[in-house]
């Protein structure tokens, strides 16, 4: 039986779904939040590698709840758990590095900036960076980031400096700066979701080093469980629930609205939570796949999908790395920063955000970010190990793991563009289906060969750095990954029904009381995280949605 | 944010997997080892070429929780009878012979293998990686005629070396993945699962942040039953 309607009802409670619940729950509207996971404590939030990284405290076990992937639309499909982020309340902000960066206003028209590129479904934003700035002064003010805006030359206009002071540095910070200004770059301090001083009621960052992957146990990491929950639950107008799982999207037959989400609920009984408006927001994966299991006679082929593109244009980020090995015995006399154990390094650069020409064969490059090694000793060991005949055991394992308590690893990682195109993109499979008896997500990505030439070259600028502060070892992890926690794309807004899901409010054209807030939204990726963009851009439809609802409208 | 992937599950069949191979292996399907990720994240997820995909698919099969919380470690184990529990501790302490430094079977990893493998998540695993004990064994005998458990260390790490080397999705290829992750779990994992006894794989590698944090697992800490807790992630599927 259905449960008496809401205003609004939110699927998902991470960095898209947060926001607009704050928002509507400050205007006076009733919101529910269905959250797929449970409401984490933060007292449960354990410095226990085995619970949190390597079995299902955040991500579903891929028997459970698998996720298809395949390489290209010629390859067979396998099952993974890649391309989840957390199921919790907070989503993905729980485990979250926080590595807090803007768009640049490039990113907003980088077909017209750029052109056409062949094989790539390149599109410029129904908005510009100056429509989104004010939410991201919001997004940064609710969330509370610290950081220095210093001057660079991709430094994106900004209004003010960031809410809180930068986070103590690791003195290797220093170096960086040293050695990146020699060969003519600019580095700057990377914001980060964490308080660095008390923030709102929150408790300042300890420096516990076990950060990313984990949840906070003192919710310094500006998560939406820590920074937004609170503030939209007390307005006494939201509603969480947890351990709900959406299973489809109802449509009113006659008018073509959204008109409820069924679900099931923590003892796995259906329900069903009509709304005058839905609010999709379970990452770009999870949120085409809800849509496309969505059908109807209005919208056989799934909701909001009559032209075919839910699910299309899914976007990551391009991934690179590489890791410089200092070892602390030898190198403490030349390097006397190793002796020191502080977590952050914080720095980042982005001379070659966009390249001035193509001599390099791209123009829309990336982002470095330098960064420790994460400290998780398992999953570091588990790389020493390897496996088939580069596997080692016995004492040349034992020996590596000697290696590693003598060492420090300076390591960057790239945040790259990464091409939407024709086989990128996600959709349903009816035959397999998860625990809940739903189709899951079918994966299917190609990436697009410029991509592997901008990540090609920022690794070897990100080594030139490392290889000037003379490590003992220099280590090229690779050129060409992607990182599937940084998810966009599926529901690309324009202004054009005909190449777009959603219209430039993010709802969905023809569906006129249905928005999607995650990273679907996004038609092109950009080279930063996307995670303070999706909760500037929820800001930002949650101030357009209030004032039409306020005005009876949707 | 990022990570590569090195990780490892037990996984059911797919078609690449299909393949029963001829030797060791139990030809009853069921019995196949398959393996599939086991580290979710190390500090993020990431996709990094096709070296480094390692996908398949589980069964889901009826799961037999048992609430490993309540069990105490005893000589009696939990998963495996005494033969082969001598099997798996010489294996590990191949992996992580005792040295200078401590081992495997210093540091109670075979004792977490036994405990975590009755953990709902690892139902799959522990239904391919017990038959693999046997496996190991045979084929020490054929080589060496002597069982694995009393083969010398030389014969010992030869008989792995096969198992390492052989093919990618062979079964014995991803037994001794599995080997390789859970003894490293045990080595280098919370002391609370059983293994990792006084701390000593953290003292070999050096880590030394859980110490003093408010976050860190205090006294009466008990991962394992934070792990059976979390089979119901709400909904039927529990």
């Amino acid at each position: 039986m259905a449960k008496d309607a809401v205003d609004v009802v939110i699927v998902g409670s991470g960095a898209g779904g947060s926001p607009m619940a704050l928002e509507l729950g400050r205007a006076g509207f009733k919101v529910v939040v269905l959250e797929k996971g449970p409401w984490y404590k933060k007292d449960e939030f354990v410095h226990d590698e085995i619970l949190n990284s390597r079995r299902n405290f955040f991500m579903p076990l891929p028997w459970d709840e698998p996720h298809l992937w395949r390489a290209g639309p010629d390859k067979p499909y396998s099952r993974t758990n890649e391309a989840w982020t957390a199921n919790c309340v907070g989503g993905g902000t729980i485990h979250m590095s926080g590595y807090f960066y803007r768009l640049k206003p490039i990113d907003f028209r980088l077909k017209s900036e750029l052109g056409a590129i062949a094989g790539a479904n390149v599109a410029d934003w129904p908005i510009s960076y100056d429509d989104l700035a004010p939410f991201y002064d919001r997004a940064e003010e609710e969330l509370g980031v610290s950081g220095n805006a210093v001057p660079h030359p991709f430094l994106e206009p900004r209004k003010k400096n960031f809410p809180m002071p930068p986070l103590s540095e690791h003195p290797v910070a220093q170096e960086i700066d040293k050695v990146a200004k020699s060969l003519g770059y600019h580095p700057f301090p990377t914001a980060r979701g964490i308080a660095s001083t008390q923030y709102q009621g929150r408790d300042a960052c300890t420096y516990c080093t076990l950060c990313g992957s984990y949840g906070c146990e003192n919710d310094a990491k500006s998560s939406t469980l820590a920074a937004i929950v609170p503030k939209a639950v007390a307005t006494g107008n939201v509603e969480i629930r947890p351990r709900c799982m959406a299973v489809e999207v109802t449509v009113d037959p006659k008018s073509g609205n959204a008109k409820s989400v069924v679900y099931l609920d923590a003892e796995g009984v259906r329900q069903e939570q009509p709304a005058k408006v839905v609010v999709v927001s379970a990452t770009a994966v999870e949120s085409a796949r809800l849509l496309l299991n969505s059908q109807s006679s209005r919208f056989p082929k799934g909701l909001a999908n009559n032209n075919g593109l839910v699910g299309q244009n899914l976007l990551f980020s391009s991934f690179g790395q590489s890791k410089a090995t200092f070892r602390v015995s030898k190198q403490k006399s030349q390097h006397p920063w190793l002796e020191t154990t502080a977590p952050f390094v914080n720095r980042s650069i982005q001379d070659f955000y966009l390249m001035p020409d193509d001599r390099f064969g791209f123009r829309k490059g990336g982002t470095l970010g330098f960064m420790w090694s994460h400290p998780n000793p398992i999953f570091a060991a588990v790389g020493m190990a390897r496996k088939g005949e580069a596997g080692i055991f016995g004492k040349a394992l034992k020996d590596k793991l000697r290696e590693y308590r003598d060492s420090k690893i300076l390591e960057f990682e790239i945040y790259g563009e990464f091409l939407a195109n024709d086989d990128t993109n996600v959709t349903v499979d009816s035959n397999v289906k998860d625990k809940y008896g739903i189709p899951v997500a079918a994966i299917t990505i190609k990436r697009h060969p410029l991509d592997f030439k901008l990540t090609q070259f920022l690794v070897e600028r990100g080594e030139e750095v490392l290889a000037a502060l003379q490590p003992e070892k220099l280590e090229r992890v690779g050129t060409a990954g992607e990182t599937t926690i940084l998810q966009g794309g599926t529901c690309r807004f324009g202004t054009n029904e005909l190449t777009s899901v959603l219209n430039k409010d993010c709802r969905a054209h023809g569906v006129k009381n249905l928005y999607v807030v995650d990273g679907s939204f996004m038609p092109t990726s950009g080279a930063v995280p996307f995670t303070l963009t999706i909760v500037a851009n929820s800001f930002r439809v949650a101030q357009g949605l209030v004032e039409r609802m306020k005005k009876g409208g949707t | 944010m990022a990570r590569s992937t090195d990780e490892v599950f037990p996984a059911a069949p797919g078609p690449e997997h299909e393949r029963a191979r001829e030797g060791d292996w139990p030809d009853d399907p069921s019995r196949r080892v398959f393996v599939q990720r086991l580290s979710f994240m190390g500090g993020g997820v990431v996709l990094l070429g096709s070296a480094c995909k390692e996908k398949a698919v589980v069964d889901a099969g009826a799961p037999a929780v048992k609430p490993v919380a309540a069990q105490a470690l005893s000589t009696s184990h939990l998963t495996f009878t005494n033969q082969d529990f001598a099997i798996l501790s010489a294996a590990t302490e191949r992996v992580l012979p005792k040295d200078d430094d401590a081992g495997a079977l210093d540091a109670n990893v075979p004792a977490y293998i036994d405990r975590i493998l009755q953990t709902p998540q690892l139902e799959n695993m522990r239904k391919n990686f017990v038959p693999g004990l046997a496996a190991l064994d045979r084929r020490c005998t054929r080589m060496f005629q002597v069982g694995f458990a009393e083969a010398t260390p030389t014969q010992q790490d030869e008989v792995l070396t096969i198992f390492k080397n052989s093919p990618e999705t062979s079964g014995e290829a991803r037994w001794y993945e599995m080997l390789i992750v859970l003894t490293l779990e045990g080595f280098l994992g919370d002391p609370s699962y059983g293994g990792n006894k006084d701390r000593v794989g953290w003292n070999l590698v050096g880590f030394s942040l859980v110490n003093k944090n408010k976050a860190d697992p205090g006294p009466g800490y008990d991962g394992a039953s934070h792990l059976v807790g979390l089979r119901c992630g709400g909904g039927k599927g529990c």
